[in-house]
């Protein structure tokens, strides 16, 4: 073989029971492309990411790694693990504790004794920053050096997909975004599919090409991570996804001509975008659909005057309830007949010198609000 | 004040008055016999002489060589087994568990009777045995047999702990990396697992060193044959005092030995500080 095959999109579907739990999901990646698989614990994700290793077998399925099929139920086709050519990282790094730095990175290279082997070791080394640890034991190096080795084992022989089961859950933030960048570089120089499970929506946003909502062994939505994670249109995903507010209003008017609606509930009056079934329901100006309205705490300006003339056309006054740490920021809670959260730094709230009790007014436009189906699966 | 010292711990009394008397009588009964069996040695004008008489040195290599081999075949086929053990959590495998603890609290000199009723003559399958000329009883292979019986648990037991302490998830990562799971046991499951098996190892080449009853039931007490330290200075006892002390002094000597040898080799850099 002189030269590399171009890498293959990695796709599949399976079908998995692990004792009552049952998973169903399906999946398509192409190389160079993160698809992040999000969801709360349980949800089958990691045992998505098992099934496609090799260390769970699934009831059905077909599975395609690097052009190769490598699990398929009906054609009775098992490559095991170590035919696999993956790359697999999880949170516990899982260095082998007896190795030095630079055999845990050697180990699956099948010329490790050779000068290409300890070529591509240095190559690595350097890559992540791990110049002079090679000769270290794994008790003798931080978290993020941990995490970092266990990348570069993961990669050394250039594996066909990675596969990456929360792999910076047990770091700081810091060194999560510093991680995420040297994995997004990595990818772009050595392009394979990758697929990523994370409940951390900041990460499923930095790194994800596209994502998947997975609950309770179903996949309840597959896109673009800023329209899933950041509007989601479906109840459960909302919920599931952190949306922080989430208000069940009435509709009181529509406005077909500006493309919003007016919503009202227990002390709320809101402006929120017109909803697709205007015509069909064909009772402007005197509905009485229920709907329910998310809104994102970050997509809220707090502000100490009412901003009259301005183009927002939500401006709630309400006083501070509670102002609480969430790192980088704050969070900021507003009694405006309903509870509001917003998200703000910390030198807004130095700068405006936040108290509970005090009134402010919460401002957001209302392309910011979106609609929430709860009945959508 | 008593406030102003920062390290003023609250001290448990009565658990140190206790703890501490415990600690002196200890040393004292453990270190006593030990120290007596030395100054008595070496107030021994031919102390050398016994040491080096050829019924010592036969006695000597007979229970090295005995042992060597006894302990060969436990971690040959007890490693395996206990990895088996390790790894399944099947009925049979905790009923194997037990039977692994059996020879531990099974009284050496039934072990011997034992062996003798399923290897000897009149045994269960002793005849078969003699028939293809096999003959086991009262030979060196008796001996090797009798270490073997009473020695193993300790092995196996340790090996068994070793191995569930290195968990599933370096041999999946190994399989991932892609390396066979004949060679992730080889690189990764057997040296994690080494220190506990050295452990293991060491107390049951001590327990095979020493190991009486069994064999002077099931293989005698022959010199040269049969005859292995501890059954020597038994008999040396019989002519002389001074024989038995020289011999007694060798097998502590060599325990001694195997003590700082067993230090050396389950401790690892790797395992770092605990």
């Amino acid at each position: 073989m002189t030269t590399q095959a171009v890498a293959s999109a990695a796709s599949g579907w399976v079908e998995c029971r692990v004792g009552d739990f049952h998973l169903e999901t399906t999946w398509e990646v192409s190389p160079g492309q993160v698809l992040v698989l999000f969801g709360p614990s349980g949800a089958g994700k990691s045992t998505t990411l098992r099934a496609i290793a090799g260390l769970l077998r699934p009831v059905r399925g077909h599975i395609e790694v690097g052009g190769q099929v490598v699990y398929d139920g009906d054609a009775g086709t098992w490559v095991p693990t170590h035919d696999r050519r993956l790359g697999y990282l999880t949170q516990q790094y899982n260095l082998f504790p007896h190795l030095k730095v630079a055999a845990n990175i050697a180990f699956g290279l099948r010329d490790r004794r050779s000068d290409a082997g300890k070529d591509r070791v240095l190559e690595l080394t350097s890559l992540f920053q791990l110049e002079g640890l090679a000769d270290r034991y794994p008790w003798e190096l931080s978290g993020g050096q941990q995490q970092r080795v266990a990348l570069a084992r993961a990669l050394a022989s250039k594996p066909a997909m990675l596969l990456l089961d929360e792999p910076f859950a047990s770091l700081d933030a810091e060194l999560r975004r510093t991680l995420r960048r040297e994995l997004r570089a990595m990818l772009a120089q050595s392009p394979v599919p990758v697929m990523l499970v994370t409940h951390d929506r900041e990460e499923a946003l930095a790194l994800g090409d596209s994502v998947q909502v997975i609950n309770e062994g179903r996949t309840l939505v597959t896109g673009v991570p800023l329209d899933v994670l950041g509007q989601p249109g479906q109840g459960r995903v909302a919920r599931l996804v952190g949306v922080e507010n989430l208000f069940d209003l009435t509709v009181q008017e529509r406005n077909p001509r500006d493309g919003t609606m007016t919503c009202v509930g227990p002390g709320l009056r809101l402006e929120v975008p017109l909803d697709s079934q205007v015509s069909e329901t064909g009772t402007p100006g005197g509905g009485q659909d229920r709907v329910t309205v998310g809104i994102r705490a970050s997509d809220i300006i707090l502000s100490k005057e009412d901003l009259q003339g301005s183009s927002a056309r939500n401006r709630l006054s309400g006083q501070v309830i509670s102002v609480e740490s969430r790192p980088p920021g704050y969070a900021v809670t507003l009694d405006c007949g309903q509870p509001i959260r917003c998200h703000i730094t910390g030198a807004a709230l130095e700068e405006m010198g936040i108290q509970p009790g005090q009134r402010l007014w919460a401002v957001f436009k209302a392309s910011s609000c979106f609609l929430v189906d709860e009945n959508r699966v | 004040m008593a406030a102003l010292n920062p390290v003023s711990r609250i001290r448990n009394q009565p658990a140190g008055i206790l703890g501490g008397g415990g600690a002196v009588l200890y040393v004292l009964f453990i270190g006593l016999p030990v120290l007596a069996l030395l100054v008595r040695a070496a107030q021994q004008s031919d102390f050398l002489d016994a040491v080096t008489s050829d019924a010592a040195l036969t006695a000597l290599r007979l229970s090295l060589i005995t042992s060597v081999i006894s302990m060969a075949v436990v971690v040959l086929l007890g490693t395996p087994f206990a990895y088996l053990l390790a790894r399944s959590d099947r009925l049979w495998a905790r009923l194997m568990d037990s039977l692994v603890e059996l020879p531990l609290v099974l009284p050496p000199v039934v072990a011997g009777v034992a062996m003798l009723m399923a290897f000897g003559r009149n045994g269960l399958i002793g005849s078969e045995l003699e028939s293809i000329g096999l003959t086991i009883p009262f030979t060196t292979t008796a001996v090797v047999f009798a270490q073997i019986f009473v020695a193993s648990p300790f092995f196996i037991r340790s090996a068994k702990l070793g191995f569930q302490s290195v968990g599933k998830d370096y041999e999946d990562i190994a399989q991932t990396l892609g390396v066979s799971p004949w060679r992730t046991f080889f690189r990764i499951t057997l040296p994690l697992a080494a220190p506990a098996m050295f452990t293991g190892l060491g107390l049951a080449w001590a327990r095979a060193l020493s190991e009486f009853g069994a064999t002077m039931m099931f293989a005698g007490n022959l010199t040269g044959e049969t005859q292995t330290m501890p059954l020597a200075i038994m008999s040396a006892m019989e002519k002389s005092l001074d024989g038995a002390l020289a011999l007694s002094v060798m097998l502590l000597a060599g325990s001694i030995m195997g003590l700082v040898l067993l230090g050396l080799l389950t401790r690892r850099r790797w395992q770092g500080r605990s």
